[in-house]
């Protein structure tokens, strides 16, 4: 009997240490939560889901959103994904939300089957679902809030690559360096990359090359690259990944500022590039506008002020935003140099 | 006994936190839609408690699950019944399995090496063969074993069930169980003893690829997608929920129902910690800080009793 009183004990013991850890970290929020229950008529809770929870850039949208709910004061916003990414437990945050009759649920799917499964379950409970910074199936969603159209993104890494080479007519052979060969948006931007690319007819296209989201295969395909075509004046690094990767192959090969590169990534991936020359212009969108807008839509569509059909939505201090069938629209490319680019942090 | 008493214990001040935090979360309904989510932890985690008892490990339940999927993702999309993609899918899982049984059983190689490495080449073979291109678009009656229900209850839960009773029978009731903690307990003394170790070996990998297989098919129903990165580092909380049911990583120790309450658990503290904080974060420190109490716990008991 002694015995059992002692692991009794410990039990005790590791229900406390549980009960303390959970209030260590979590006491802010819970707190949050009796204050929500207060007021909780006119509420209007938001659920924005990172595609994974931790990423620089999803943190940066996050801010936005928070900004924009304290702006709407009505707003509770949860953001929430899974810190390894895993499409499975996204889903499984989207079903734990819809029991709970939140109000929307903005995904911003990693996998759209997989969530976009949880998200037509969540759309049959009630709760409004729209995508954010990626889109799923549009069965799945109401809203899509784009941060560009591939147009926007083809157009501006080709205007951008155009105008880093300079001259009235830019002249060279340039190449890109996409994620993977089926990548859906890559393929989409590449789509519109070669119809701007009419515009310059001395610019040629002589490779386009899968980096298959891995940094060390997109550095040796650019070795390859500069090996292959020795007269590259420009490369394209189309993902996150790939253009870090070119970026630093390029460095190392000696050829900063004779072979250009440009593509889209967080600044803060290609800071040090940007400075050392090797890359003149970063294109991305403002992440923290993107969370904004993402936040004010929802809103929106839960007070019921946004509605399939609409043509426009306020936006607060983004001004009017146009909505394009079930697309609304960020359309602001920005696009950093290196006079611009230690002013932003993400 | 002791350590199932503790484990069930924790389970109840979980469930009576959960109900004064959040009444909606211990809702039947509620209940009953979240334990979809548990279920692949919970299948492989029957394999995994006799493995252990035994002795060994296997660390690739997630990549065989993975190789399954696009097995039958990629014979779905050939135009193959899907009930025969389903049975090849299960039986390439038991294959899988099978290979880490001949390794450990009669090359000998020590299980935690074996199946490390075909952690990493069945999750390759998975990405290869399915170029990492994603299969969907099952039909309804195929998403049925998911996301179905019968009298309220999905089908899942119903498959887990009878999983659970013939693993709880099988491991305290036949020859079979008792060689598991024959061998787990001393190797050396049951191969003198008679016991057919390489074949009790053999057979128990080969199960856990089989229900690694129908994990992958179960997936696939419940959120329509057939891919070759389903199920990663799944291998990791199974063992998580096996241990801290009271099985000992050390062989011979450990029991069905411990496995059962470690896996419900690790459930319920998942669920109520996304349901009420909302943070992925906070799920994986409340799991750890769990499974360590309850090992200086098991220390502790065992100590004492010594």
């Amino acid at each position: 009997m002694k015995s059992s009183a002692g692991v009794w004990c410990a039990a005790l013991g590791v229900i406390a240490a549980v009960a303390i850890t959970a209030a260590a970290v979590a006491g802010g929020v819970s707190g949050h939560e009796g204050a929500r229950a207060e007021t909780a008529a006119k509420k209007i809770t938001i659920c924005l889901l990172p595609k994974k929870k931790g990423l620089p850039y999803f943190t940066t949208c996050a801010k936005g959103a928070e900004e924009a709910a304290k702006e709407l004061g009505n707003v509770e916003l949860i953001y929430d994904g899974p810190t390894d990414g895993s499409p499975e437990k996204a889903a499984g945050m989207v079903d734990r939300w819809a029991l709970q009759k939140v109000d929307v649920i903005a995904v911003s799917p990693n996998d759209p089957e997989v969530l976009g499964q949880a998200m037509k379950k969540a759309r049959q409970k009630g709760v409004h679902i729209i995508t954010w910074d990626a889109d799923a199936a549009p069965d799945a969603r109401e809203f899509m809030v784009n941060q560009a159209t591939g147009r926007d993104i083809g157009y501006a890494l080709v205007d951008t690559m155009a105008k880093d080479i300079g001259g009235a007519e830019p002249e060279g052979e340039v190449a890109i360096i996409t994620a993977t060969l089926t990548a859906a948006n890559q393929n989409e931007w590449i789509k519109h990359m070669k119809e701007r690319l009419g515009k310059y007819p001395k610019l040629t296209l002589v490779a386009v090359k899968p980096s298959n989201e891995d940094q060390r295969l997109a550095f040796q395909v650019t070795q390859d690259l500069l090996k292959a075509h020795p007269k590259l004046k420009g490369i394209f690094g189309i993902s996150s990944v790939a253009f870090p990767g070119a970026a630093e192959a390029v460095k190392q090969s000696g050829r900063s500022g004779a072979v250009l590169v440009t593509g889209l990534a967080t600044p803060n991936d290609m800071k040090a590039y940007v400075h050392d020359g090797t890359v003149r212009s970063v294109v991305l969108w403002n992440t923290g506008d993107l969370g904004y807008l993402t936040v004010r839509a929802a809103a929106a569509l839960a007070s019921g002020t946004l509605k399939a059909g609409d043509h426009e939505l306020d936006a607060g201090r983004l001004g009017t935003k146009k909505i394009e069938g079930d697309q609304i629209l960020l359309g602001q490319i920005l696009v950093f140099t290196k006079d611009n680019i230690d002013d932003f942090d993400f | 006994m002791l350590h199932e008493g503790v484990i069930a214990l924790l389970l109840i001040l979980v469930m009576v936190l959960a109900a004064w935090l959040e009444p909606g979360f211990i809702s039947v309904g509620a209940q009953l839609e979240l334990s979809t989510h548990a279920f692949e932890l919970a299948l492989l985690a029957l394999p995994m408690t006799f493995i252990i008892i035994a002795g060994g490990i296997d660390l690739s339940a997630g990549s065989t699950m993975a190789l399954a999927s696009v097995t039958l993702g990629l014979l779905h999309q050939a135009g193959t019944p899907l009930w025969l993609a389903s049975a090849a899918a299960v039986s390439v899982g038991a294959a899988a399995g099978a290979v880490n049984g001949i390794f450990v059983s009669a090359v000998r190689i020590h299980p935690l090496i074996v199946t490390l490495a075909t952690l990493a080449a069945y999750r390759g073979l998975a990405e290869g063969i399915s170029l990492g291109r994603p299969v969907s678009g099952f039909p309804e009656g195929f998403q049925w074993i998911g996301a179905g229900t019968v009298l309220g209850v999905p089908v899942p839960v119903l498959v887990l069930i009878v999983a659970v009773m013939v693993a709880g029978v099988v491991l305290s009731r036949t020859v079979a169980g008792h060689w598991v903690y024959t061998i787990g307990g001393n190797e050396l003394a049951a191969r003198h003893c008679g016991v057919p170790v390489g074949r009790v070996q053999f057979g128990l990998y080969t199960l856990s690829g089989m229900a690694a297989g129908l994990a992958g098919v179960v997936f696939a129903a419940r959120r329509n997608t057939a891919k070759a990165d389903i199920g990663a580092g799944i291998e990791l909380e199974v063992i998580t929920a096996v241990v801290l049911g009271g099985v000992s990583i050390f062989g011979g120790r450990g029991t069905i129902t411990g496995t059962v309450l470690g896996v419900a658990l690790i459930h319920e503290l998942r669920e109520l910690v996304g349901w009420h904080w909302r943070r992925d974060e906070l799920i994986l420190i409340v799991i750890g800080v769990i499974l360590v109490g309850s090992v200086l716990l098991n220390n502790l008991a065992s100590r004492r009793r010594a």
